[in-house]
Order: C-alpha cells, then sequence, then structure tokens
C-alpha cells in the first residue's frame, strides 16, 4: 500500500462542519469534525479548560456543562448534537470574578479536595437547585449521582449542598 | 463525640479554594503552549513477551508526526523506579505487563498520533503469563526477572511461636483475600515537558516528589539534573499512585526529540493498564488466647502481588509485616512477607501503604477470637492493647502515646450511643449491624531510609513572607496546613505570606510528600526557623527605627509592640522592612530529618496515629447487597491543623476504604485487565455513602511531647474495612475474609442460615 496515499485518503476524508453556538453568553464559531467531543472543543480548541475530562464514557461527571439548561456529559456530546444550543460551562458560573453561592458553599463547607471534580459538582448542584430549592436527602442523592469525587468522601459536597438549601428555604 | 473543640473553629478557608470552585485553576493537563505536541505511549499487546522487531518507518512517515520514539533513543539508563529502577522506560527485548511501552509518538494532534501509534509494527512472541502469585517462586514457572520472581522478603520473630500455641485455650486460624484496588485519582496522568531555549527541559507533570523525579529524569535523559526543572503542583488526586514516574520520560524524550513542547493527558483506560494499584494480598493469620484472655501467639504469613516491577514494593511489604500485630502487646510472633513479581500490572505505593491489608487481617482476628471467647470485641482488644510506653511493634521504641486507648474508648462510648438509637427498619427484608475496629499506623518513611525535609522562609523584596517547601498539593490541603502553621507561628497575616510548593527552581528539597508526613514536616521546620527568622527581621527592624529588638515581634502587616492592653502596635511594615535595608533577601532556610526511632530497626516507625471505626450496615436479605449507613472514625494524630482538611482527609479515606470493602477490585486474568473505565470499575458514588460522618479528632498528647501534629493523609482510611466486616457479621453471621465483599456470599450465608427478618442472626 502506497502509504501517502492511504494518509491522504484519511485527511482529506474529514469533513469539518461549522459550529455555531453560544458559550457562556459569547457567541463561539469552530470549525471541526461533525463527531469530535465537546469536552476537546471546549479545552483543546477553546481552552475553556474548568470543564474536566477523566473517564470519556460518561461516567464520572467531570465533564459536565449545561446546555440548554440541561446537565450534561460533554464527553458524550459530538459536535454536531451541540451546534446551535447555548452552553454554560464553569468558567461562566462565576460572573466578573463574584462567585455563585453554590461555589462559596463548597468553599465554606469543604465540598472539595483536589478539586478536580468540583466544576462537574458546582455545575450538576446548580442545575438541582434551579429544579429543587430546597432538596431533600434523596434529591441530593439523585442529581449528584453521576458526578464522582474520589477525595471527598462526599462529606463535604453534601454540606454544601445543605447549607444552600437551608438558604433557600428561608428566603422562601 | 459531641463538644466543638477550639480547633474545630480553625476551619480556614483553603487558599487553593477559589480557584477550584470557579474552574479557574490551571491543572498540569489543562496547560497549553505554543507548537504544543500531542504525544501517545505504544503499549504493550501482551502481558508476557518476548520482543522480536519493532517497525516505526510508516509511523514516521505520517503527515503531522514529529517524533518517535524507541529504546534506541533513551540517552541514558533504559530504566526507572524510585528505589531500584527495574522498569524499562521503553522495553527492548520483553515485555512483562499490559502497561510496559514500547514506543511513543509526538504529533501535531492527538488523533494523528494515535493512528501514528496503530502503525507501529511489533512482532512478539508471546510467552507463559505468571498470574498466580502463589506459583511465582515454582520451579517450573518463567522467570521474569534476571534474579527469579522473588521481589523481597521481610518478617520479625519474638519469642517462640510455637511453643506458645500450646498454651492457648483458643487459636483461630484464618486466610483473608484481599483485592488489587485503584488510585482512581480524578484527573489521569499528565502534563506538559517543555524544552527551553537554554536547553534546559522544564517538566509540568504532577509527582509526589518533585526532587526524585528530577533525579530520575536525570539519569534517564542524561542531562545533569540542573538542567531539569520539574513543576509539580497541583494534582488532581494522587493517593500515591504518582508517587512513581508514570509518563515523564515519554513527555520529555518526545520533547527533546522534537523540540517542541509536548502533551501526553492519558486516557482513562491507559490509567488503568499502566497505572499502580494497590498490592493485593494473602495474608493468613493464626493467633491464640490464654487463659487469661491474653494473646499469646500470633503467626502472620503474608503473599503480595507486586506486579511486574519493583517501585517501592519492598517497604510496603515491611511496612505491613510491621503493623500485622497492630496496637496489640503480643509476647510471641512469627511473621513472614514474601512479595513476589507476575505479569499482573504493578502494585506499589497506596495511601496506607500495606496498612489497610493487614489490619484487616488482624482485626478480623481480634473478632473472630471475641466471639469465640464470647466477650465484647472492644473489651478484648482493650485487655490486649498497648501502654503509653510500651515498644514499638518490631522492638523499636517510639514516640510515647496514648492513642491506641484514647481512639477505643471514643469508639467505645460511641458505639453505645448508636445501639440506643431508635432504628426504625425501612423493611422487613433489611437487617443491620454494627461493627467497629481500631488501628495504628506510622508515619515517615522509617528507619534505616532517608527521610530529609527541609523548608525555607524568606522576606522578598515585595515585603512577603515567603514559605517554600517541595511538597505537592495533591488535594490534601498542604498549602492550607502552611498557611495556617506559618501565620500562627510568626503571628502575621495571610496577606503577608506567599506559600511557593512543587517546584524544584523555587523550593527546597522536602522529601516526599508521601507517609502522612506533610503536616508534621511543616510544623518541624517552622519550630527550627521561627526564631532566627524572626531575629533576622528583628534586628533588621531594630536597626531602622532604633525601637529595641526586645520589645519587638513579627505581627500582622510588619514587626510591631505589644501594648499593656494586648494590642499590637504597628513599628514598621514587612514592605518597609525589605525595602530599606540594603543587603540582599533575610532568609532561614532548615533540613532536618524525619524523627526516627533510636534503635537501630530497619523500616521501624516512630511517630504513630491511631484511628478507630465504627460501620453501620444494612444488608438486604434479598440481594446480599451491604448498604453502609454509618462510618464515624475517633482518630489520635496530634493537635488539629486545620479541621475542615482534616475531617475531609479522614472522611474521604473512609469513603475509598469503603469501596476497597465492598465494590473496587480491579480484576485481572491471565494478565490483562478485565476492567478498564470507570462503568466496570465502580468506585463509590454519593448514594454508596452514609449521609453525615462523624470524626471524632482526639487532640491531646502526652505531656512534654515535643513532635507535634502528625498527618493524617493515611489514617482514616486503615481500619474501615474489618468494621464493616465486623458489621456484616453482626448483621447476618457472615465472617468475610475476602474483599470486596461478595453479594452471593453473603446471600449464601443467609439461606444457609435461614435467617428471616424476625429472627436476627446473632442476637
Ligand atoms: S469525562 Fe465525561 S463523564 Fe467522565
Ligand atoms: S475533590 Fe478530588 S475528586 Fe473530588
Amino acid at each position: 500500500m502506497d502509504k501517502s496515499d492511504a494518509v491522504n485518503v484519511q485527511t482529506e476524508n474529514v469533513p469539518v462542519i461549522d459550529l455555531n453556538l453560544t458559550i457562556n453568553e459569547n457567541p463561539v464559531k469552530v470549525q471541526v469534525e461533525p463527531t469530535a467531543r465537546l469536552v476537546d472543543i471546549l479545552r483543546d480548541e477553546l481552552q475553556l479548560t474548568g470543564t474536566k475530562i477523566s473517564c470519556g464514557i460518561g461516567r464520572c461527571g467531570a465533564c459536565s456543562v449545561m446546555i440548554d439548561g440541561q446537565l450534561v456529559n460533554a464527553c458524550l456530546t459530538m459536535a454536531y448534537q451541540a451546534d446551535q444550543t447555548s452552553i454554560t460551562t464553569i468558567e461562566g458560573v462565576s460572573r466578573d470574578q463574584e462567585m455563585d453561592p453554590i461555589q462559596k458553599a463548597f468553599l465554606e463547607e469543604g465540598g472539595f479536595q483536589c478539586g478536580y471534580c468540583t466544576p462537574g459538582m458546582v455545575m450538576a448542584v446548580k442545575v438541582l437547585l434551579e429544579e429543587v430549592p430546597v432538596p431533600t436527602e434523596e434529591d441530593i442523592k439523585m442529581a449528584l449521582s453521576g458526578n464522582l469525587c474520589r477525595c471527598t468522601g462526599y462529606g463535604g459536597i453534601i454540606r454544601a449542598v445543605q447549607r444552600m438549601a437551608a438558604e433557600n428555604s428561608e428566603v422562601r | 463525640m459531641q463538644q466543638m473543640k477550639a480547633s474545630e473553629k480553625r476551619n480556614r478557608k483553603r487558599p487553593d479554594g477559589p480557584d477550584k470552585v470557579t474552574g479557574r485553576l490551571n491543572y498540569l493537563t489543562d496547560l497549553h503552549f505554543p507548537h504544543m505536541l500531542y504525544g501517545k505511549i505504544k503499549r504493550s499487546a501482551y502481558p508476557h513477551a518476548r520482543i522480536l522487531s519493532i517497525h516505526t518507518e510508516e509511523a514516521e512517515q505520517l503527515p503531522g508526526v514529529r517524533a518517535v520514539v524507541t529504546f534506541k533513543d533513551v540517552p541514558g539508563l533504559n530504566a526507572f523506579g524510585i528505589v531500584t529502577p527495574d522498569q524499562p522506560v521503553l522495553c527492548e527485548d520483553t515485555v512483562r505487563y499490559v502497561g510496559d511501552a514500547v514506543a511513543a509518538v509526538a504529533a501535531d494532534t492527538k488523533e494523528m498520533a494515535e493512528h501514528a501509534c496503530s502503525l507501529i509494527a511489533i512482532e512478539y512472541e508471546p510467552l507463559p503469563v505468571v498470574d498466580d502469585p502463589a506459583e511465582a517462586l515454582g520451579a517450573a514457572t518463567p522467570k521474569l526477572h534476571p534474579d527469579g520472581n522473588l521481589l523481597h522478603k521481610a518478617h520479625f520473630y519474638k519469642g517462640d511461636v510455637d511453643d506458645a500455641f500450646h498454651k492457648c485455650t483458643e487459636i483461630v486460624e484464618e486466610t483473608y483475600q484481599v483485592p488489587r484496588q485503584m488510585h482512581t485519582y480524578m484527573e489521569t496522568e499528565g502534563g506538559v515537558i517543555v524544552p527551553e531555549p537554554d536547553d534546559t527541559l522544564t517538566v509540568y507533570v504532577g509527582t509526589q516528589h518533585g526532587y526524585k523525579d528530577r533525579f530520575q529524569l536525570s539519569r534517564i535523559l542524561n542531562m545533569p539534573e540542573e538542567k531539569i526543572r520539574i513543576v509539580s503542583s497541583p494534582m488532581g488526586g494522587s493517593f500515591g499512585g504518582k508517587d512513581e514516574l508514570n509518563i515523564q520520560p515519554y513527555g520529555a524524550l518526545l520533547a527533546l526529540a522534537s523540540g517542541r513542547p509536548v502533551k501526553i493527558h492519558q486516557t482513562r483506560q491507559e490509567s488503568v493498564i499502566s497505572g499502580l494499584k494497590r498490592h493485593p494480598m494473602r495474608i493468613t493469620m493464626k493467633t491464640g488466647v490464654a487463659a487469661d484472655g491474653k494473646i499469646i501467639a500470633h503467626k502472620v504469613d503474608i503473599l503480595a502481588d507486586t506486579g511486574a516491577y519493583s517501585t517501592l514494593g519492598p517497604a510496603i511489604l515491611e511496612f505491613a509485616v510491621e503493623h500485622s500485630t497492630g496496637p496489640y502487646v503480643i509476647p510471641n510472633v512469627k511473621t513472614e512477607g514474601v512479595s513476589v513479581f507476575t505479569n499482573n500490572g504493578v502494585a506499589g505505593e497506596f495511601r496506607g501503604f500495606g496498612g489497610n491489608q493487614v489490619t484487616f487481617a488482624l482485626e478480623g482476628q481480634m473478632d473472630r477470637l471475641a466471639y469465640r471467647l464470647d466477650v465484647d470485641p472492644l473489651e478484648f482488644r482493650r485487655h490486649n492493647l498497648r501502654e503509653t510506653d510500651e515498644i514499638g511493634p518490631i522492638g523499636q521504641r517510639i514516640a510515647s502515646t496514648d492513642g491506641a486507648y484514647q481512639v477505643l474508648q471514643s469508639i467505645k462510648e460511641h458505639r453505645q450511643l448508636k445501639i440506643k438509637e431508635e432504628n426504625e427498619m425501612p423493611d422487613k427484608w433489611k437487617v443491620r449491624g454494627i461493627g467497629t475496629a481500631i488501628t495504628m499506623h506510622g508515619g515517615g518513611l522509617g528507619y534505616g531510609r532517608l527521610d530529609p525535609a527541609g523548608g525555607r522562609l524568606c522576606l522578598k523584596e515585595s515585603g512577603k513572607i515567603e514559605a517554600a517547601f517541595g511538597f505537592e498539593e495533591a488535594g490534601q490541603g498542604i498549602l492550607g496546613v502552611i498557611e495556617t502553621i506559618v501565620t500562627e507561628e510568626l503571628g502575621c497575616s495571610v496577606s503577608d505570606l506567599s506559600v511557593v510548593i512543587g517546584d524544584t527552581s523555587l523550593v527546597p528539597s522536602s522529601g516526599s510528600t508521601t507517609a502522612s508526613r506533610g503536616t508534621s514536616m511543616v510544623w518541624h521546620a517552622l519550630q527550627k526557623m521561627k526564631e532566627p527568622f524572626c531575629k533576622l527581621l528583628i534586628e533588621k527592624g531594630e536597626a531602622l527605627t532604633g525601637v529595641e529588638g526586645h520589645r519587638l515581634q513579627t505581627g500582622k502587616g510588619g514587626l510591631v509592640v505589644t501594648a499593656h492592653d494586648g494590642e499590637e502596635i504597628p513599628i514598621i511594615t514587612y514592605e518597609e522592612l525589605a525595602q530599606q535595608s540594603t543587603e540582599e533577601e533575610m532568609t532561614t532556610s532548615t533540613n532536618f530529618d524525619f524523627p526516627t526511632t533510636p534503635d537501630p530497626i530497619d523500616s521501624g516507625h516512630f511517630l504513630y496515629t491511631f484511628g478507630a471505626v465504627l460501620a453501620q450496615v444494612e444488608v438486604d436479605l434479598l440481594t446480599g447487597k451491604v448498604k453502609v449507613i454509618d462510618l464515624d472514625q475517633a482518630i489520635a494524630a496530634g493537635p488539629v491543623v486545620n479541621y475542615l482538611g482534616y475531617k475531609g482527609q479522614i472522611e474521604g479515606g473512609g469513603v475509598m476504604s469503603l469501596g476497597y470493602t465492598l465494590l473496587e477490585d480491579a480484576l485481572m486474568s491471565e494478565g490483562e485487565y478485565m476492567t478498564q473505565n470507570l462503568d466496570a470499575y465502580l468506585i463509590p458514588g454519593i448514594g454508596d455513602v452514609p449521609f453525615t460522618m462523624k470524626v471524632e479528632a482526639i487532640e491531646t498528647l502526652p505531656e512534654d511531647d515535643p513532635y507535634g501534629p502528625r498527618g493524617v493523609g493515611e489514617i482514616g482510611s486503615v481500619a474501615v474495612a474489618p468494621a464493616i466486616a465486623k458489621a456484616i457479621q453482626e448483621a447476618v453471621g457472615y465472617w468475610v475474609r475476602r474483599l470486596p465483599v461478595s453479594s452471593e456470599e453473603v446471600l449464601a450465608e443467609v439461606s444457609k442460615r435461614r435467617i428471616n427478618p424476625w429472627t436476627k442472626a446473632m442476637q
């Protein structure tokens, strides 16, 4: 087999699509393969490295982002699926240096150690609290069951969410 | 476990926190450099094979490929290993496990690198696989290393066990089997290696001992150590798993070959295949008690599967041998440990360091004996417990400690409360049980091993006090510990301080960030540096301001004088002090060794921490599934530096061991991993853990103890498995001897005993 030919075939045959996204309220245009993973687009193309990658198969939640308000694993989202959507990543959660109350709660309750699961965890908690401002134990377990943390044993994370729940129930 | 102590209020928010919760923190695998390439490592296709040929031409010709390296491209020693370098960087003639690297590629994109890897043609001749550690030393078994398959033997003998067993009124013998646990740090191995214009190399890759990586890389690359800079922090978790070199040599070789920065970030599968694991062990214990209820004989046989290469296997075995009598006084002991090479992955350093394995067995023995004797398991332990000034487990003198008694007492009181708690059972097909276990765990590397530590304080021109240590932040909270200890010892405020760690170009060598030594070493360093450093500053302050030195002290913002009402009156700020002094920066540094036993007993530890665990489980009689509903610990490790960090270490270590007990095993079959990602290798999720866990910190040390706070990175993980195992036995009568606990075995026992919800097993 002629090697250079084989290679040419390979590179030439890869189509690219124009992706139009809104990321953290900013319009973004990128050219990528239709099957590129959103997590790679975020991390490598756009250098939004707050979104992490750990398992790559939808089991750990380190890559959690919000697409049109829904929590998704960016490692399971293909470029073409993300086209024309509005994405919020961890970088979009705290605006102008002002932390989200969820982030403050994580800070104060020891909801992180190495911090690698934290962006995904914060995203999952954000989605949870938007839906259920005062979650029960069951709600918390359900909502965070797709996010693994190896450091904390979840104690600090649970305390952070409970603090938010307490604050939310006072407001009501 | 009720009162809040002063230390619990020291809930300092971690300095690395804001960047972590906002996602702003750049991990080393997040870094991006101009002209950066992506590297991939081609690993072995077989667990054991001879390499007949390696062809890289096709890969090299692929457009976008900038470098391909094989064993031929290793300029120095083609091997690594913290103690004994016996693992090839790039295999030349033999592969000994599925993670062995044969070639590596750097290309413009990850996909190209991957594609190039698939074009590297390696011809192998498969060899018989050694996958059963029990057969590793057999005469007919193929030898994996020139000296055969014995990595290490270790023993401890005391008294005469055979004779003592004759005098026993009760003897329990059992064989325990523990699994190959994976660290499962959320950030897999990786980083960027950058060739600098001045012919030096910067290695941005997480590790637990930057200076050791530098030493090893210098040996591999045949490059002077001074030309290599290791930036080793922060890390997205390590737990021992990133202590040994991982992708650094490949990144470095590729960066040097291509002249460009090379990023390697292993996928989870690559990490599973190549990464270290906890040593699987088979431990047989025979333990006998005399008529007075005292244990008088204890015989232990340990067989550890170290896998293909050494790394810290020998030290882990020695640790296991040392800890196989735990906090008990036993006059006749015969412990023998063997660690063997196989083609099963590589086992190495992991939180607990061999202690978790033997503690599961030892505490299992204690519970079985207490059951046979029909005495309370904690009472039985107390009856055999060490005293404050008792000699250490392998005959060495150790720092005086009441820890064993303190944690035992604390967990006993806690158990009483728990038993009294009204337990409304959710349904009739579930039964509950409570189990407890205790342990002692040595900190530092042990007698006879180089265990240096050090640190540096410096008043920088900017007016900041820089505290520099060669430690790494892997999530354990060393940055917060340094901040707390330095500000408290010097009296300065957080804003006066800048903390520098994890960069060989900026920090002194402090030894490894392992063995629960970080906190302890920072505290010791400050005790040594505080006086000379303050003296430097005060002398300078006296010369500049005319205020007598004996009235000056370091305070918040600068040098201060304390008024009668206790108020600090500022005299000169650190900034003025730094800028008005004409000479160079004021610096104090220190070098010392981790405290060791005065007795020349190899590997013996000196500073011990103690832990006691209470576990309550709920066993489903229909499925055999075990759910842990309480996991509470009492820890004696000296003063708490930061309660939030302390609690986090204990809870996190506890849950990691909950996984070890109930879920985790990186199963291998004929040298191949049966689980390659987190879909099959299950770690605890939020639904698997108790919603609240209690951590009781016992801070009192014997009077005049000069050793300060001990580290708690490991202790919370050590005695969890036996506590859960005992809780299961309390619930359904099943004695666990193999981890992770099998629901099938639990269920079999349940049906054998015809346990019905209305006749709870043991009561
Ligand atoms: S990396 Fe996407 S779920 Fe694990
Ligand atoms: S904080 Fe390390 S994985 Fe969650």
